[in-house]
């Protein structure tokens, strides 16, 4: 048996990790996921005011900066409930943050598609078209960005969730705009994406009706279909969900059993080696992600593609494409049932509380994201953040490799390995906050 | 300029959220700016180079874009100090552009450890020891993130070899010679000294109890609009002064007032003559002003 380590330094995710392989007998047997720098978020917020977080979470992340912001908003939230203070959201408050949140999702998995995956798989089978898909990629980020936009007043980086509901107040005008740039990421997901309506790719339940998908998402299924990529990258089949949302009920699935979670089981650890900490459900590794919610929400395609290849790459991909469809008819249903008589925050200016300790969770892009914050006297006395890619991406225990070092054990080369690693998404800002 | 070479683009990052990277990818029109350049390392766009290329420092350089905190030692890529790989290409740059508060002032991760970690010329408002090297060919953008368009007016004039008009602090005058107030569409209240009643409401200012700092915050948000269509103040947000050299300050959600009037006063404004004109318009009581702006039939 001979053992070989190499270094490779990954570019083009959120930032840059250093991966270190160990191959034995010319198989991955190994795999050291390492982030550069930690920022210290947790520390800057100590002893700032408590809304501050809203302002100041955000800026953990570039790319799901606003669900930073809506977890910490929660959290707040959470914990005014734990002290007896009632928070009844208006729907429409309700209904803004959501719309927002899910378009930032839309722009993350749709730069994934096009900077990540395509042209990673172009070159990783050989087979670059030269074209420009990083055009196609902000063309529809740009997009949807700019009808969150209407609503939050910039992404990224804003602040306009509040506790007790939103800071903006929609006119009839503003919806309109924003119903036009939902309108015109629809058409382009359809004409471009997968060259289906809508409505008819979100009838597809089958692995066998996958092959009705043309467009950019449809060759990419061909090309790891014919590559021989539809069964390699298979973790622990073992998924959380920790946020309620449109996309899926909190829960875990293991293998294909679904049962409830407590976010007071989750435990972070300090790693050798990385600035990132590990966490754990109950001592046990977890994948987080759209292929958890896909999942846990028992998503007729998503549970086709599982049965056929497990939690392959191939499914782990689709089910974050696939929730693009999911999320696009979602904002359109929001638009639409927008009550905009409603008031936008419900909570009185001077309702101000000291002493509270609360939890907020929202499923980000890349999965569950956690945040836990301790306020006294008004000030925040500890802040907690956990991120999906902690989840993903950790170093694993004396038991069990991480989940996505498991995914890469057995490739026969760096480049099969790295495919699979950003089929995770990778974000190493979130990562190491 | 038909003829001549393009001037080759490097956007480096040290300490930074990628925050100034997403915001440009909103320009919608990155592709015929960036066609100006050519880009030969970009964090998320195709270049002509790979990052272990920008690692052994042989990558050519005109126009070097920072984003992110400075710090001389403890960020490492692919074993190389990152400050080392910012000494190298701004030694070789024709133009130095901070994109963002972390690169120009230090920014929020200068928090984490005041004194190591600030901008590249400037920490806080204050000159490093490299700006005297660099100075003559530095542009400041601040802004948490900085505005796609303020980077694209830098480019463009770059590309178009004209002279950028800056303040003391390296801003483009075109750019932060306005306050984030300019242009609020809130600024009827603030005339007229109403409060708003609470968040989420059209009517009122975000001056006197929210906290807001747009009337002595420079920056251009209510000119030129976020992604097209709105702007913190906008959206009923108040502004967190998210380019100035101190941001992100605390109780960013309240103002802080000295009997009662906001203890920071409007850009170059003294304080005699804020009183004397909030003394005047508090005398009167305008009916509309206490009426909502627009009421939907119900």
């Amino acid at each position: 048996m001979k053992k070989v380590q190499i270094k490779q330094l990954i570019e083009k995710i959120e930032g840059e990790a250093e991966l270190d392989f160990t191959f034995n007998d010319g198989l991955i047997e190994d795999v050291k996921i390492n982030f550069g720098f930690y920022r210290g978020i947790e520390e800057i917020l100590r002893d700032k005011a408590a809304r501050d977080a809203l302002v100041i979470t955000p800026r953990v992340c570039g790319i799901c900066n606003h669900a930073h912001l809506l977890s910490a908003v929660r959290a707040i939230e959470n914990g005014y409930e734990n002290s007896g203070i009632k928070i009844a959201l208006s729907s429409k408050a309700n209904d803004i943050r959501e719309f927002t949140l899910a378009c930032e999702l839309i722009q993350n998995h749709i730069k994934w598609l096009y900077m990540t995956i395509l042209p990673q798989l172009e070159a990783y089978v050989n087979q670059r078209s030269e074209e420009n898909y990083a055009i196609k990629a902000t063309y529809l980020s740009s997009t949807i960005t700019k009808a969150m936009a209407i609503f939050s007043g910039q992404w990224p980086h804003s602040s306009y969730a509040i506790p007790g509901g939103v800071t903006c107040d929609p006119t009839h005008l503003d919806v309109i705009q924003a119903q036009n740039r939902v309108d015109e990421s629809i058409k382009f997901f359809e004409q471009v994406v997968t060259g289906l309506s809508l409505d008819v790719y979100l009838s597809i339940d089958s692995v066998s009706n996958l092959h009705h998908i043309k467009g950019d998402f449809g060759k990419m299924l061909h090309l790891m279909g014919s590559h021989g990529l539809a069964e390699i990258g298979q973790s622990y089949d073992r998924f959380i969900v920790f946020g309620e949302c449109m996309l899926s009920k909190a829960g875990k699935s293991i293998v294909t059993n679904v049962s409830n979670v407590d976010t007071r089981y989750v435990e972070e650890s300090i790693q050798e080696g990385t600035v990132a900490k590990a966490v754990t459900y109950k001592n046990r590794l977890y994948e987080v992600g759209p292929l958890a919610r896909g999942m846990v929400a028992k998503m007729p395609i998503v549970k086709s593609l599982h049965k056929r290849y497990k939690d392959s790459l191939l499914t782990r991909v689709f089910a974050r494409i696939n929730e693009v469809a999911l999320l696009l008819e979602h904002t359109k249903t929001l638009l639409h049932k927008l009550q905009l008589d409603e008031p936008s925050c419900t909570l009185e200016l001077n309702e101000k509380l000291y002493e509270f300790e609360g939890t907020g969770v929202v499923e980000a892009a890349r999965g569950s994201l956690i945040h836990k914050t301790t306020v006294k006297e008004g000030i925040i006395a500890n802040y907690d953040i956990i991120t999906p890619t902690q989840w993903n991406l950790s170093h694993g225990s004396t038991e069990e490799q991480g989940i996505a070092t498991k995914a890469m054990v057995g490739s026969k080369s760096i480049e099969e390995a790295t495919f699979v690693f950003r089929t995770f998404d990778v974000c190493s800002v979130c990562t190491a906050q | 300029m038909p003829s001549q070479k393009k001037p080759r683009l490097l956007w480096l990052q040290s300490i930074t959220c990628n925050g100034n990277t997403h915001s440009f990818l909103n320009h919608p029109d990155l592709f015929s700016i960036l066609s100006y350049f050519e880009v030969v390392h970009h964090p998320v766009l195709e270049g002509s180079y790979v990052m272990e290329d920008v690692i052994a420092g042989k990558v050519p350089c005109d126009v070097l874009i920072l984003e992110g905190s400075f710090k001389e030692e403890g960020l490492k890529k692919g074993g190389v100090e990152v400050s080392s790989l910012i000494h190298t290409y701004a030694k070789k740059a024709k133009h130095i552009i901070s994109a963002g508060t972390c690169a120009t002032f230090g920014g929020i991760f200068k928090q984490n450890n005041p004194d190591e970690i600030s901008g590249f010329c400037f920490d806080l408002e204050e000159k490093t020891a490299r700006y005297s090297t660099y100075a003559s060919k530095l542009i400041s953008l601040p802004g948490c993130p900085m505005h796609p368009k303020w980077m694209s007016y830098v480019l463009l004039m770059i590309a178009n070899q004209k002279k950028i008009a800056i303040d003391t602090l390296h801003r483009p005058v075109e750019l932060y010679g306005y306050t984030v107030h300019t242009g609020c569409t809130r600024n009827e209240y603030f005339e007229w000294k109403i409060d708003v009643k609470n968040f989420g409401l059209k009517e009122g200012c975000l001056f006197y109890e929210q906290g807001c700092q747009g009337p002595y915050t420079r920056g251009s948000c209510n000119k030129i609009l976020w992604n097209d269509v709105s702007s913190k103040t906008r959206a009923g947000t108040p502004c967190f002064g998210c380019t100035e050299p101190h941001f992100p300050q605390t109780s960013l959600f309240s103002t802080q007032t000295n009997m009662g009037i906001p203890a920071k006063m409007p850009l170059g404004i003294p304080r005699r003559a804020y009183l004397t004109l909030a003394g005047v318009v508090k005398s009167f009581k305008i009916k509309r002003f206490s009426e909502k702006l627009l009421e939907y039939d119900k």
